[in-house]
């Protein structure tokens, strides 16, 4: 790797998703920050446990991780200068409920539906991630006698989930997460719809030491390589793809520095909705159930092979016997290794499937030769980080209701040109894939009134029709969160400290 | 490319194809009215213009996207300088302070403020000029207006009376363009409203008749072709501007 | 009222260049026509319905009768007008990766013009030279480029296919009604008005459908 990090100074959720670290886990707090001083006095007490970034091996892992993170009230509400708050970007200023007609969070996933806290503003995120609910347990019960002592912060209320007893509950202390398991109850990296998640996240400079992690997941060179994404796309302070620093960052430096900006979102998934959506499509779409899943997705449900390696039955069974075979190391690499080169028509993976539209790859030069300056150009500059888990448990596969879904963490440098471009332009819009307004089919936020539809393309000259997707319901729906700022440790000190000083 | 379209760059600047672009920057009359300056009166009116279907451009035919606005002065460059490309007051700006303050930018003024128009339309430049001062209305409050209520303000106006002085006036204040880069197509308006019509339409039925049999199919479209007439471009399509589905 | 027209933006810039580099410029810019490789990138990105860039000599504004004061101006000036999709800061960003070679080739000689990359500097230049337009008309609010283009493709294959084919026997039919599709594949997309790019526009668009 070409860049060293100050990993001891970076929050170790932005390097590492935890979950792929046993950390399978997690409870996600929001406080408010009720006078000034009590409030600094308080982060400093919760920085003395924040966790870096520093590599762990066998032995120097925690049992548990604490991290934190502010909302623009949030860090006025502990004083910090004019003249730094001024810096911040205006997405992150606003919020994301305000921001709800940029995302798309209309009809049941408008603010006025999401969970009670959000009603409330939100001033603090603390993340708690354990390998057990023990773990997390201790930690929390010492965050919760900081916050009792403080007198100048309030823990809020107002989660939706189930309480202690299994009972529905929509004032729950805090947002519980955790990994899904399998049927003889293996930990598993599915997720509600039964798709296999967390796959293909982002790799940038100085994240990781193994190069092998860099294919399928950094930038696409002309020769078809792949090499790590420019740090600054994803960590303040750091040079980014555009050849600069980010303009978000606020000021002074030792604020911003080694900071970004995290996007949490609650998302229910309507499970009931979806099942009986993939069943009904099934009856009609040639290649069965579970092709069709995957072609919602860009992978199959079980193992998360790609399609464009796998478009059909009989190359997923071969996929899947190497698969099965490999070591660790070779599975990840088969699992992200590809490009949509040889799939520029979509009639393996769609141009409207998941995993296509929010990482086109090299895709979107449309096979022209040389067009742009990298095969990438268009795509380098909207990756995001993720971190979330998936939170609740199915009771009935038929229903929508329950608390089910997941929280979605995206982290990235600039809120507006990352994450919220992915969802308003690629999710919920189609005009880079040339295809209108069609939605992507299970985040999209599809409308109950007119739905739309998605054309799974077919080999060009087969005499094959496309398939149609027809009437596609609303699957996910968001349920709250808001913008982060997560600091660097020296910058959580100093707000803790009230040395943040722009002069 | 063949030897007419070289030519044609050359002696056709403003055309692509039968889409052509119009630049015209008409001077504005340096004067003030009532306590207002012409300039703010074309702003004013330009800016409280209808949008989309009930813009007057709406009705000028053939217009694919054009605007107005107006050029009040030149900017000054005060921007950073550029390492790329060397100059020798780089060196003499070292020695001499008149020297460096003049390898700044210059001020530049205009005298006069411009309404600036630029349209790219289908066709010949006469007709869509004639289209212009022909059909350009639109209602403002209750009032009809046509397109001299946009240019009466601008110098020489008050000799246009008719198409044919219209037509001469705006080629008076035209530009030609140094490269005009088509990225759609250069068919008629009518053809390119007809054609998304056609793409929305069909779409539409061939998502909701997937599946049928081939006899249904067939009867099926049938009735489809009678409904949206794909050849008759005065037959069902989009209206210019038109901004709901 | 804005500089947004549906699907369409309109951008404005002006841009002053010395006028012994504002010949080489209309030479490249016709160079660039002749060599098509040149625009490759442009097209590939297909966001842009028509641009056109205009050089005015100092001498050349226009200049109608005695009333009207002759313009004494130092630079000569050129003007660049585009009509594109998608937000100002996806257009702006998407020139300076795709093909940052090629700005540099069009405004390299105006003055004062940092290079396309890194990328705030280019913002700043494009923003501190750009003109906002007071009245913006777009015949197709809810076609993108996009959408115009592949329109033409369905109307030519819609008409062809049936004058050949709407009259044969059922089967034959529905083979030629699955290559028409096969061949359309890409071209299905609805449309619809657009994604909100901008809350400020929209806030504006609120109150003047209010309004009228």
């Amino acid at each position: 790797m070409t860049q060293n990090l100050d990993l001891t100074d970076i929050q170790g959720n932005i390097v590492k998703a935890y979950g792929s670290f046993g950390f399978f886990k997690a409870r996600y707090l929001f406080l408010r920050v009720d006078n000034g001083d009590k409030g600094r006095d308080f982060v400093a007490k919760i920085a003395s446990k924040v966790t870096s970034a520093e590599r762990w091996n066998k032995d120097s892992a925690p049992s548990v991780t604490t991290n934190m993170a502010f909302t623009y009230s949030g860090l006025q509400a502990l004083e910090l200068p004019t003249a730094s708050l001024v810096g911040f970007p205006a997405d992150f200023v606003m919020g994301m409920s305000k921001r709800k007609a940029i995302l798309g969070d209309d009809g049941p996933s408008d603010p006025e539906h999401w969970d009670k806290i959000w009603q409330e503003t939100v001033h603090i995120w603390i993340s708690i991630n354990g390998k057990t609910v023990e773990d997390i347990e201790g930690r929390y019960q010492w965050i919760m006698q900081q916050i009792d002592a403080s007198g100048g912060v309030a823990l809020l209320k107002g989660h939706r989930g189930e309480d202690a007893f299994g009972n529905p509950s929509d004032d729950l202390p805090y947002q519980e997460a955790s990994i899904l398991y399998e049927e003889n109850g293996s930990p598993s990296s599915k997720e509600h719809f039964g798709y296999t998640d967390g796959i293909g996240d982002p790799v940038f400079e100085g994240q990781t030491n193994n190069e092998k992690r860099v294919i399928g997941r950094g930038k696409l060179t002309r020769e078809g390589g792949w090499v790590p994404l420019a740090t600054g796309e994803f960590i303040l302070g750091h040079v980014d793809e555009a050849m600069e620093y980010p303009q978000t960052a606020p000021r002074p430096d030792l604020l911003s520095n080694n900071g970004t900006y995290m996007v949490y979102r609650k998302l229910h998934e309507n499970v009931g909705t979806f099942n009986k959506f993939l069943d009904e499509q099934s009856k009609v779409f040639p290649g069965g159930k579970e092709l069709l899943a995957a072609k919602f997705s860009g992978r199959w449900r079980d193992n998360g092979a790609p399609l464009v390696h796998t478009p059909d039955e009989a190359s997923k069974a071969e996929w899947d016997k190497k698969y099965a075979a490999a070591d660790v190391s070779t599975q990840k690499r088969m699992l992200t290794d590809f490009t949509y080169n040889e799939d520029i028509e979509g009639a393996k993976c769609p141009l409207s499937a998941h995993t296509r539209r929010i990482n086109p790859r090299g895709s979107l030069e449309y096979g022209v030769k040389d067009a742009f300056n990298t095969p990438g150009a268009l795509v380098n500059r909207r990756r995001i980080l993720r971190r979330g888990l998936p939170y609740g448990k199915v009771k009935d596969q038929a229903s929508d209701d329950g608390n089910h879904g997941i929280i979605f963490m995206a982290l990235n440098a600039d809120i507006k040109r990352q994450f919220e471009f992915v969802q308003q332009q690629w999710i919920n819009y189609a005009n880079d894939f040339k295809q209108g307004n069609d939605k992507e089919v299970l985040l999209g936020n599809h409308d109950a009134e007119q739905p739309g539809k998605v054309v799974f393309e077919v080999e060009p000259g087969s005499g094959k029709p496309p398939h149609f997707v027809n009437n596609i319901p609303r699957l996910v729906e968001t349920r709250g969160g808001d913008y982060f700022f997560v600091p660097s440790i020296t910058a959580l000190k100093m707000i803790a400290g009230g040395i943040i000083d722009p002069t | 490319m063949g030897f007419m379209d070289t030519l044609n760059i050359f002696l056709k600047p403003n055309s692509s194809g039968n889409a052509t672009a119009l630049t015209v920057l008409c001077p504005i009359i340096n004067r003030v009215v009532d306590g207002r300056s012409s300039a703010d009166i074309v702003r004013e009116r330009c800016l409280r213009l209808p949008i989309h279907e009930k813009s007057p451009l709406a009705k000028v035919p053939n217009t694919y996207l054009a605007r107005i606005f107006i050029l009040d002065n030149v900017f000054y460059e005060s921007l950073p300088g550029s390492d790329s490309i060397f100059n020798f007051s780089e060196i003499t700006s070292i020695f001499s302070d008149k020297s460096r303050i003049g390898a700044l930018p210059q001020k530049d003024q205009l005298k006069s403020k411009y309404l600036v128009f630029s349209s790219n339309f289908h066709g010949d430049l006469d007709a869509y000029l004639r289209g212009m001062w022909d059909k350009w209305s639109y209602d403002d409050n209750g009032q009809q207006r046509d397109v001299r209520y946009i240019w009466e303000n601008c110098v020489a106006f008050g000799g246009v009376t008719d198409s044919s002085s219209f037509i001469s006036y705006m080629k008076r204040c035209q530009l030609n363009s140094a490269l005009f880069f088509n990225g759609s197509t250069d068919d008629s308006l009518q053809e390119q409203l007809k054609a998304l019509y056609l793409k929305q339409e069909f779409s539409k039925f061939a998502a909701a008749h997937q599946g049928e049999s081939a006899a249904d199919l067939q009867q099926a479209f049938k009735v489809f072709i009678e409904q949206v007439q794909p050849s008759n471009l005065s037959g069902p399509s989009w209206e210019p501007g038109q901004s709901k589905p | 009222m804005s500089n947004i027209a549906g699907k369409a933006y309109a951008m404005n810039v002006i841009t002053p260049i010395p006028w012994y580099k504002a010949w080489l410029n209309w030479v490249i810019f016709k160079a660039a026509l002749l060599v098509p490789n040149v625009l490759n990138g442009l097209l590939t990105l297909s966001l842009i319905h028509y641009a056109r860039w205009v050089i005015i000599p100092k001498g050349k504004f226009p200049h109608l009768d005695a009333s009207q004061p002759k313009e004494e101006l130092k630079y000569s000036y050129m003007l660049f007008f585009s009509n594109f999709n998608g937000s100002w800061d996806q257009y702006v960003d998407s020139f300076t990766f795709a093909i940052p070679s090629g700005l540099d080739l069009f405004w390299k000689m105006n003055v004062r013009y940092p290079k396309s990359v890194p990328l705030t500097p280019f913002h700043n230049y494009i923003q501190h030279n750009q003109i906002d337009t007071s009245h913006y008309y777009n015949a197709y609010p809810m076609a993108a480029s996009n959408d115009v283009k592949s329109a033409k493709n369905v109307k030519k294959a819609l008409i062809d296919f049936n004058s050949a084919s709407a009259n044969k026997d059922p089967d034959e039919f529905l083979k030629d009604y699955h290559n028409l599709l096969n061949q359309l594949q890409h071209d299905f997309g609805e449309m619809r008005p657009t994604p909100i790019v901008s809350l400020a526009a929209q806030a504006v668009k609120e109150r003047y459908s209010a309004e009228h």
